[in-house]
């Protein structure tokens, strides 16, 4: 019997011969934990009297939840993680004002590879899966990862999900993305591994994968990747050094379910409070006013969501009841936005650009909602209170919805901005 | 040596048993309470008040499918821990079945329709490392699929943290 990738990759870290359903303690290449969880390991750590780390140089630390400290107590736990770093000897360390958002600059730095393993503490690691790699979220049992070097794991089965087609203008990934949460649902990728392929995958770029991989971690799948293919090596190729191995799952692997999609029809696509996966088509919810607008957070990280928005925006003002905030994914998208006159073009039509991280998407510490507000942004969750007051209502969609909607002072169609 | 082979009193519930509210009241979970002793007197009073009260330690709770659906939190399994109880059940959430891992409690769970074989009060012998289950009331035995014996290390070592540190004494060992 064939071996799906995700198999493959658990049979390869364990050097056993692994299939979906087997209990391992598979190793992780690489470790991940964000800023707001450091202090947590090492007091974890310390209770246990442990003061050293399995391997220190597979942890990358990012401050990306809370960049810039807004609060006495966010500068103090800034400082505390800093001194963290230093007695555990950990060099992958990325703090404010340098790699970014750590579910994406890994990607952009080379330092993730198509059929590496991967376990981090926060869930939209699963970003990782944009190249081919296995990132898999364990929460708060990193500790025993970051202490004894594995944790066990149940090997997860694998649903396919072939893409074919194109998408229409004004559509982008992040419908795409939010179309298929909505239509597989939470039973069918329980505890599964989302793979991605297909014809259409051709012409997905490797921006456009993060999106894809980040969603179905938020109806319950064990984590999301796409077949690693000829645009992971053309994107890899001057970010890594020595060679490139492609994986991909064997003709007679078993998944738990094949599913076909044509691109062709979509079109975009809401998630309407309180869950991602309640997802509508765009013209629902038309008109809907809103006071809130933000692109960023690791679902709309890359330079392809600032450049679509940019696309949209050029010529107009942001409607005058809408504050809009843009986050850059990460330094480097920042850079490069600059380069192309992006942030020129934002903040001249009225918006404000923060650092790269998450931007409000972390819990709305910095441009969050007062009660009875309405936000349309590209972040992960819209579950009431995520980004401020309890009654506050958010919905999902694209880079390209959210500019044209920030425009309009309501919920409005991109599609009506391009030609 | 734990001994995997439990002998006591049969308490069956049903289908969907939520961890928070039906297995332990929430302000547990949310007071971050980890101390089985006290976990004890909350058991289950979600759905029997004078649960904690009746049971005795060796006995069996059988549920139905779903126990334990809901926001994973540990603090039901430890009430169990506290009685000394096993628990055998249809079926049950993936963040449920790693809490009660790492509660270290024994317990069978893929056990479709057992909540037909039992009934509250039946005299219940169950060896949790094998999947042996016989109901002496009724003079019936069954046979299911015991949990991983990667994971009954982990139960017989006492739980997540016990095991944690037999794990990084081997390490430095």
């Amino acid at each position: 019997m064939g071996k799906t990738i995700t198999e493959k990759i658990f049979s390869r870290v364990t050097g056993k011969d692994v299939i979906a359903g087997d209990i391992v303690f598979p190793e992780p290449e690489i470790i991940t934990v964000h800023d707001w969880y450091v202090v947590n390991f090492d007091s974890a750590l310390e209770e246990l009297g442990i003061n050293k780390l399995y391997d220190p140089d597979k942890l990358i630390i990012s401050t990306d939840h809370e960049p810039i400290a807004v609060s006495l107590q966010a500068a103090e736990r800034q400082k505390k993680v800093r001194e963290i770093v230093k007695k555990y000897g950990i060099k992958n360390f990325f703090d404010t004002g340098r790699g970014g958002h750590g579910h994406v600059f890994p990607v952009e730095m080379g330092l993730i590879k198509p059929g590496m393993f991967v376990e981090a503490y926060d869930v939209h690691v699963t970003n990782f899966g944009s190249v081919g790699a296995l990132a898999i979220p364990v929460l708060i049992e990193i500790t025993e990862v970051l202490a004894c070097g594995s944790v066990w794991l149940k090997t997860p089965e694998t649903v396919r999900v072939n893409l074919n087609g194109k998408m229409s203008l004004g559509t982008t990934i992040r419908d795409i993305a939010q179309k298929i949460i909505n239509d597989l649902g939470a039973d069918l990728v329980d505890y599964a591994v989302v793979e991605f392929g297909g014809s259409a995958m051709g012409s997905i770029s490797i921006d456009q994968r993060h999106i894809l991989c980040n969603t179905p971690i938020d109806i319950g799948a064990k984590s999301a990747l796409v077949e690693p293919d000829q645009v992971t090596l053309d994107y890899l190729s001057n970010r890594v050094d020595g060679p490139l191995e492609l994986i991909s799952s064997d003709l007679d692997a078993k998944f738990r379910e094949v599913v076909d999609y044509n691109l062709d029809s979509i079109e975009p696509q809401i998630a309407t409070p309180p869950t991602p996966d309640c997802v509508v088509n765009i013209s629902e919810v038309l008109g809907k006013k809103v006071h809130h607008a933000f692109i960023g957070s690791c679902a709309a990280p890359t330079l392809s969501d600032l450049e679509i928005a940019g696309k949209i925006i050029e010529g107009h003002k942001i409607h005058p009841d809408v504050r809009f905030i843009i986050t850059p994914g990460t330094q480097e998208v920042m850079g490069k936005a600059q380069k192309l006159g992006l942030l020129n073009l934002f903040s001249e039509a009225g918006a404000m650009i923060t650092p790269p991280g998450c931007g409000p998407c972390a819990g709305g510490r910095i441009g969050g909602l007062a009660s009875g507000e309405t936000s349309i942004n590209t972040g992960t969750r819209n579950d009431y209170g995520r980004l401020g007051a309890s009654d506050s209502e958010i919905y999902l969609g694209s880079a390209a919805t959210v500019a044209a909607s920030a425009i309009k002072g309501e919920i409005a169609d991109p599609r009506d901005f391009l030609s | 040596m734990m001994d995997w082979k439990y002998k006591g009193t049969c308490w069956k519930f049903g289908d969907n048993l939520g961890i928070d509210g039906d297995v332990m009241p929430l302000r547990f979970a949310l007071e971050r309470e980890l101390d089985p002793t006290i976990l004890k007197s909350h058991l289950m009073t979600g759905v029997d008040p004078e649960f904690p009260s009746k049971v005795s330690t060796g006995d069996i709770i059988v549920a139905g499918k779903r126990f334990g659906q809901g926001n994973p939190h540990i603090q039901g399994f430890l009430g169990m821990i506290g009685h000394n109880l096993g628990l055998v059940v249809e079926s049950i959430p993936r963040g449920s079945f790693r809490n009660a891992i790492n509660a270290g409690l024994p317990f069978l769970a893929g056990c479709e329709n057992v909540t037909n074989l039992v009934e509250t009060g039946d005299l219940l012998e169950v060896d949790f490392k094998t999947g042996d289950f016989q109901n002496l009331s009724q003079k019936t035995s069954h046979k299911f699929e015991p949990v991983d014996e990667q994971l009954q290390n982990i139960i017989e070592a006492g739980g997540w943290k016990p095991n944690l540190e037999k794990r990084l004494s081997r390490l430095s060992g």
